[in-house]
């Protein structure tokens, strides 16, 4: 038995015993062979597009010529960003809508995840929480149906209950006024419920025994939320607030791109749906690569700033 | 709390239940409203007002009129196509980065580990990724649907937290056998990361069925465009007749508010499908594990 012990022992500190790096990954040879499809795939479909965009921001786009050929003009295309009133206001309308949807989507997830975990009637729980997940699988395209169910002009069921009651009927569809509510509105009825799931992870991960013995020191619900549940949702809060932050420069252009038209642009238009509609669509490859790589630098630098506040307040941060 | 609730216990779960209701009731409702349109014929739409949820005389017209369509099948059969092709390409990739990530004394590990999470950070943008596909003679391919989706970082994350959360000296033993890394990877890791695997496949199903993006950017021909691209077409038309004639190919009047609810709802039919295996995956929290290390 002793035998056996010290021979693996000894096997083990061979393994550990630090030898040249080369040698080291000549033993891993292999991993390194299995691993070379992947590094392909993210070298070709990610670090080839991020160095591009890197090289080509500083160089004058002309359509048909290639990249290498065209002649470098410094900071040019970024002044562009901000000499350009379109971009401009797109820039600011992805400002307002993300943090609209910051706004009235953050709370949602929340409260649902809370009345989930509470519930006590598990046979009606399960059929709530399997209908409000499921929006979450449905595409933009079709969300954008359900809307134009309910809020088109002639066919929607909320104008025609308003023509019924006697009332103007509204454009929905085609008002400035209306169509951050309807986008945000989808948003939240489609994501809330998928939103929650996080949160009811770290409620399930609570000692039922703290709920338990604050019932017998008679605390009652909104003390319980307010001293228990609240408390140890916290860094999942910590966590999605970071990642939001750092997406404030990006307000969900996939689902703009389906649900906005012309009539709209003035509050629609976003760096996303500005970067397809004319960046790619008319040729200002400039400007376009310029705002993509904006997004891309305040992102990166607001999850870190995001991330160390998240420390220091929440205790944990995304990484 | 097995405790029956009294007082204002009572109350909460009294007003908790009615939120919970209502939330799934808002949920159901466009989902049933669309339905009935959509198996309602024009006369009866208009003569009660478009308030109908069940139709008094349901007819299968509008989707006789859409499914007629060569257009919609062709769109159909591309969708299945990146559907099934794409998460098995992925899960290939993600699999075996996530195995080889996942081994401790890899030098490296964490400089790689590093690189592939930064590209859930930061990406080149719209037009440097057009430029590359454009390079890469893939404007206008099918494989444009499918490649540029292989480094899924966050699914490679889940697999590998899945690896090494496996019962410490399941991958060890076999190397006292002498098993090579192929080897492990093919007979243990594999088989064993699988309930993983299929949660991340699911959710690469779903993505690429309802991705209709790189389609409009990178995809001018019609006839590979996938069905989700083709349903936006329709759905968004700001004429919904013109846009069935232009696309497929319906010169015949329509009933075009049921024909387009109908869109809808094959839009939505295939997800309904699949619900009850991705609600297997989800509620087990295979996800959940990586996002909590």
């Amino acid at each position: 038995m002793r035998e056996i012990v010290t021979a693996k022992k000894s096997g083990t500190l061979q393994e550990l015993v630090p030898r040249g790096l080369w040698e080291r990954m000549k033993r891993h040879a292999e991993l390194y062979l299995l691993f070379l499809p992947v590094a392909l795939v993210y070298i070709i479909f990610r670090y080839w597009d991020i160095s591009l965009g890197f090289i080509a921001v500083f160089k004058e786009m002309r359509v048909g010529q290639d990249v290498w050929a065209s002649p470098w003009v410094g900071l040019d295309n970024f002044r562009m960003i901000f000499a350009n009133p379109n971009v401009v206001r797109t820039i600011r309308n992805t400002i307002e809508i993300s943090l609209l949807r910051l706004l009235f989507g953050f709370a949602p997830p929340i409260i649902l995840a809370i009345i989930f975990h509470d519930l006590v009637w598990v046979r009606f729980k399960r059929v709530a929480q399997t209908l409000v997940y499921l929006p979450h699988f449905f595409s933009w395209v079709v969300l954008y149906g359900l809307v134009f169910a309910l809020f088109s002009t002639g066919s929607g069921l909320i104008n025609n209950l308003l023509a019924a009651l006697g009332f103007q009927r509204v454009e929905f569809l085609l008002s400035t006024g209306w169509f951050r509510p309807i986008l945000i509105g989808s948003d939240i009825w489609k994501s809330m419920g998928w939103g929650s799931i996080l949160y009811m992870a770290a409620l399930t991960n609570v000692d039922p025994g703290l709920y338990e013995a604050a019932v017998i020191d008679g605390a009652g619900p909104l003390k319980r939320i307010r001293h228990i549940s609240i408390p140890s949702i916290l860094p999942v809060i910590a966590f999605v607030l970071t990642l939001t932050i750092g997406n404030i420069l990006r307000a969900g252009g996939e689902q703009i791109l389906i649900f906005y038209n012309e009539a709209v642009f003035e509050v629609a238009d976003v760096i996303e749906t500005w970067v397809v509609r004319v960046g790619l669509g008319r040729f200002q490859f400039g400007v376009g690569i310029a705002v993509g790589l904006f997004q891309s630098v305040v992102g990166l630098i607001l999850i870190v700033i995001g991330n160390s506040v998240s420390r220091r307040l929440a205790g944990r941060g995304i990484w | 709390m097995g405790l029956k609730p009294r007082g204002s216990e009572l109350t909460y779960q009294i007003v908790i239940f009615f939120v919970a209701l209502v939330v799934s009731i808002s949920a159901l409702f466009p989902l049933l409203y669309v339905v009935g349109v959509s198996l309602t014929s024009m006369p009866e739409l208009i003569s009660r007002n478009y308030f109908v949820i069940v139709p008094r005389h349901p007819t299968l017209g509008a989707y006789q009129r859409i499914l007629r369509n060569p257009t919609i099948w062709n769109a159909f059969a591309i969708s299945v196509a990146r559907s099934t092709i794409g998460p098995v390409l992925s899960l290939v990739i993600m699999v075996l980065g996530a195995y080889v990530l996942s081994v401790r004394t890899l030098p490296g590990r964490r400089t790689l580990l590093m690189l592939i999470i930064f590209t859930m950070l930061f990406t080149g943008g719209l037009i440097p990724r057009y430029l590359v596909m454009r390079r890469l003679g893939l404007l206008n391919n099918f494989w444009v649907y499918v490649l540029p989706m292989l480094p899924d970082a966050f699914g490679l994350l889940v697999v590998k937290v899945f690896i090494e959360n496996l019962p410490d000296g399941l991958l060890e033993s076999a190397e006292i056998d002498g098993a090579t890394h192929t080897q492990k990877l093919l007979f243990l890791a594999i088989p064993l990361a699988k309930p993983a695997l299929a949660a991340v496949g699911m959710f690469a199903v779903v993505n690429h069925w309802n991705s209709w993006f790189d389609a409009l950017v990178f995809v001018t021909r019609r006839n590979l465009h996938p069905l989700q691209m083709v349903l936006r077409n329709l759905i968004t038309a700001d004429n919904f007749h013109d846009a069935a004639i232009d696309i497929l190919g319906d010169m015949t009047r329509v009933d075009t508010v049921s024909m387009r609810m109908a869109t809808v709802v094959i839009g939505i039919i295939p997800m309904i499908m699949l619900y009850p295996f991705l609600q297997k995956y989800f509620v087990h929290g295979v996800f959940l594990g990586s996002v909590k290390e």
